[in-house]
């Protein structure tokens, strides 16, 4: 039997433990305190504590260790007292015998009252050693946060799972859980929030188990959970859509009602593996296709997921050299006026110069980026690439036109997204006016106090705004009015359909006409012929992007049709 | 637990406890710290007394936490405690306080002498008279 097997389990943690903020003293036979905790949680500094208090107690036990040592050589001292009187009473070497025995008789008392406390403190000091080396257990296996068990339980759960179902010829499932987009969250609305959420969502996960089941805190935003017995796979099918559904809700935490959802990959023993390391491994990997297939689902694995996994892997690690190496360029397709024919912007588009794979677009690297937190020094490079770029064309003497980069939600919310912002304009020397930021309608949408404070922060600097894809985005139009946008670009989904589609072409028309009632800049994303061209000129649309006017090219090209206007 | 004679004569003792059961309960405990005292001394009964609350509290969580009082008052808070239960409750509270109490006194200093102290102490009662004809007769 292994050496967790009588932890407790998720779902019922009981007698050992450890009351928040200190370790009970437990058995002192007397204050309340005694009692063992009831309160299941125990924050980071209080586990500290615990461990604090732990070692006090350690302390305290071989004090009293002594206490009691000193305790029974005294008694062994009245002992040796007590016997001579006795035997001078009992062979009448005494003048007074019955003195003689009281005195001893008294002295004996003495003895074994010294002897019963010594021997009670004795038993109390081991209780009390047990029941920290209970506690420390119970830490050691659980996670200090949601007082669910730990990576370290799981896999013995996981062992005993394998142990059991290969002398029974038995399956059962692993489901790996990671939360979508939790770093956003705790990014934007601080770690106080998101250790609310992770405790709310365990609290939920934990809810759509059975006893004999484990959920277990893997690390981080990732959940994993073991379901020791089933039939078919369909019944792990059957959990997740349970766990898809219980977090479905807005967990309500701090004034906010934050939703978040879970993607979850399903390995099963034995065909997915046949240790624990394995089990993990590929529930791993079929919850990564989950995540690049929507997320907010579930996916059981596939052996063909293997090489997926190992791509992504690649690419990730591949980013991080890129960055070292600077594989990155930046591509400028023009932003034209429909009228003159004029460039009138300009947009920065990534690229990666991929030592073995050639050009990559950025859908092939940047969801991976985002994911992976390469993004932030990415978008870095990027803005500063962009500044100093725009600051060369004007410094050349060709026309001054604003450069427009996107934006992500991970960059937006970075705490150091207006310093870097502000730095990268300096450096290069470039007026604020000429630098737009493309942010998404969801981007702007998320934490609206955020929002709106960074925008007023950047409307104030100088910089440009511009809602980007606009029209596929929240269907709120209030931001319009709450945030200092400058321009809006139409979605090139709508710019595609327009001339066959009326409904599409009904919409770029209402925009085009909203946009500018409003007073912002509207720019028409996606034109790639002259009929779109005249649609939108016809409909009193000034601006618009896309391979009908120009590819995006490299700064040497873009140089030229500056140079040329053309 | 093991259903040892003193375990079944403390079971009676309580369980036919009389109109005041309370009064009757302490009356036992005096009885016995009496004899209790006598050979291990006030110190060492009051240990095992309090490790017997603490180990009952489990169980009968209203039970005094506080054994500290003097001499004269010792069960005082025993007495306040019990009375505040039903009897059924209070005398079951007290049948297991009893039996902890002897059982530690027992891992002590041995089960002959245990039983021998209380037979002094209750020996003039006619139900451990009864009881003990009971445990022999077996």
């Amino acid at each position: 039997m292994s050496e967790t097997d009588n932890k407790d389990s998720a779902s019922n943690d009981s007698a050992i433990k450890p009351q928040p903020g200190k370790l009970p003293e437990a058995v002192d036979g007397g204050s309340e305190n005694d009692a063992v905790a009831k309160e299941p949680l125990l924050s980071r500094e209080q586990l500290l504590s615990a461990r604090e208090d732990s070692a006090h107690l350690r302390e305290m036990a071989a004090d009293l260790r002594e206490d009691a040592v000193q305790l029974r050589e005294e008694t062994v001292t009245l002992r040796e007292h007590a016997n001579p009187l006795f035997s001078a009473a009992l062979h009448g070497q005494d003048s007074s015998p019955t003195e003689s025995i009281q005195e001893a008789t008294s002295i004996l008392r003495q003895a074994n009252e010294h002897l019963v406390i010594a021997t009670l403190e004795a038993q109390k000091q081991a209780e009390q050693i047990q029941q920290a080396k209970d506690q420390l257990d119970y830490l050691a296996h659980h996670d200090a946060l949601t007082d669910l068990p730990n990576r370290i339980l799981l896999q013995d759960r996981l062992n005993q799972a394998i142990e059991l179902a290969r002398r029974q010829s038995k399956n059962f499932a692993v489901m790996f859980m990671d939360l979508d987009r939790f770093k956003h969250i705790n990014d934007s609305l601080g770690h106080a929030v998101g250790d609310q959420l992770l405790l709310s969502v365990a609290h939920r996960l934990k809810g759509c188990v059975r006893h004999s089941d484990t959920i277990s805190r893997h690390g981080g935003d990732e959940f994993v959970l073991l379901l020791s017995s089933i039939e078919h796979a369909e019944d792990a099918a059957l959990s997740a859509q349970k766990m898809l559904a219980a977090l479905a809700l807005p967990h309500r935490i701090d004034r906010h009602d934050i939703h978040i959802s879970v993607s979850i990959g399903i390995s099963i023993y034995p065909n997915d593996g046949r240790d624990a390391e394995t089990l993990i491994k590929s529930a791993d990997t079929a919850m990564y296709c989950a995540k690049e297939s929507g997320r907010n689902n579930y996916k059981f694995f596939e052996s063909n997921m293997n090489a997926l996994a190992v791509r992504r892997q690649n690419t990730e690690a591949g980013l991080r050299r890129a960055l070292e190496r600077q594989e990155f360029i930046l591509h400028y397709q023009p932003e034209i006026d429909l009228h003159s024919g004029r460039i009138i912007g300009v947009e920065a588009l990534i690229r990666w110069r991929h030592p073995e794979l050639g050009l990559l677009a950025p859908e092939q690297f940047v969801p991976i980026a985002q994911e992976c937190g390469l993004i932030l020094p990415i978008g870095r490079w990027m803005l500063r690439e962009a500044c100093f770029q725009a600051r060369l064309w004007q410094q050349a003497q060709l026309p001054a036109i604003p450069v427009s980069i996107n934006i992500s939600g991970v960059e937006f919310r970075d705490k150091c997204f207006l310093k870097n912002i502000r730095s990268a304009l300096k450096e290069a020397g470039l007026e604020p006016r000429y630098l737009e930021l493309e942010l998404t309608e969801n981007v702007l949408m998320q934490d609206t106090d955020l929002t709106n404070s960074v925008l007023h922060a950047l409307a104030e600097l100088g910089v440009k705004l511009a809602v980007d894809n606009f029209g596929t985005g929240c269907s709120s139009l209030s931001y319009l009015r709450t945030f200092s946008i400058d321009t809006l670009k139409i979605d090139r989904s709508f710019v595609n359909r327009m001339i066959g589609n009326q409904d599409d072409a009904a919409i770029v028309s209402t925009v085009i006409n909203m946009g500018k009632s409003l007073n912002k800049r509207i720019i028409a994303e996606g034109v790639e012929t002259p009929e779109q061209a005249a649609f939108l000129m016809a409909r009193q649309c000034d601006e618009g992007q896309g391979y009908y006017f120009g590819y995006p090219v490299a700064a040497e090209a873009f140089t030229h049709s500056l140079q040329t206007g053309v | 637990m093991n259903d040892l004679p003193r375990h079944r004569i403390i079971k009676i003792l309580t369980a036919q406890l009389p109109e005041k059961p309370t009064d009757a309960a302490i009356n036992l405990w005096e009885l016995m710290a009496t004899q209790i005292i006598s050979v291990i001394g006030e110190s060492g009964f009051s240990s095992i007394y309090a490790r017997s609350l603490f180990l009952t509290q489990s169980t009968c969580p209203w039970l005094p936490a506080d054994s500290t009082a003097p001499e004269e008052h010792r069960f005082a808070a025993l007495k306040k405690s019990l009375d505040g239960q039903p009897p059924s409750q209070a005398n079951e509270a007290n049948n297991l306080l009893l039996t902890t109490f002897t059982d530690i006194l027992a891992s002590l200093i041995g089960e002959t002498l245990t039983n021998h102290l209380l037979d002094l102490a209750w020996g003039g009662n006619d139900a451990l008279d009864r009881s003990g004809n009971e445990v022999q007769n077996e």
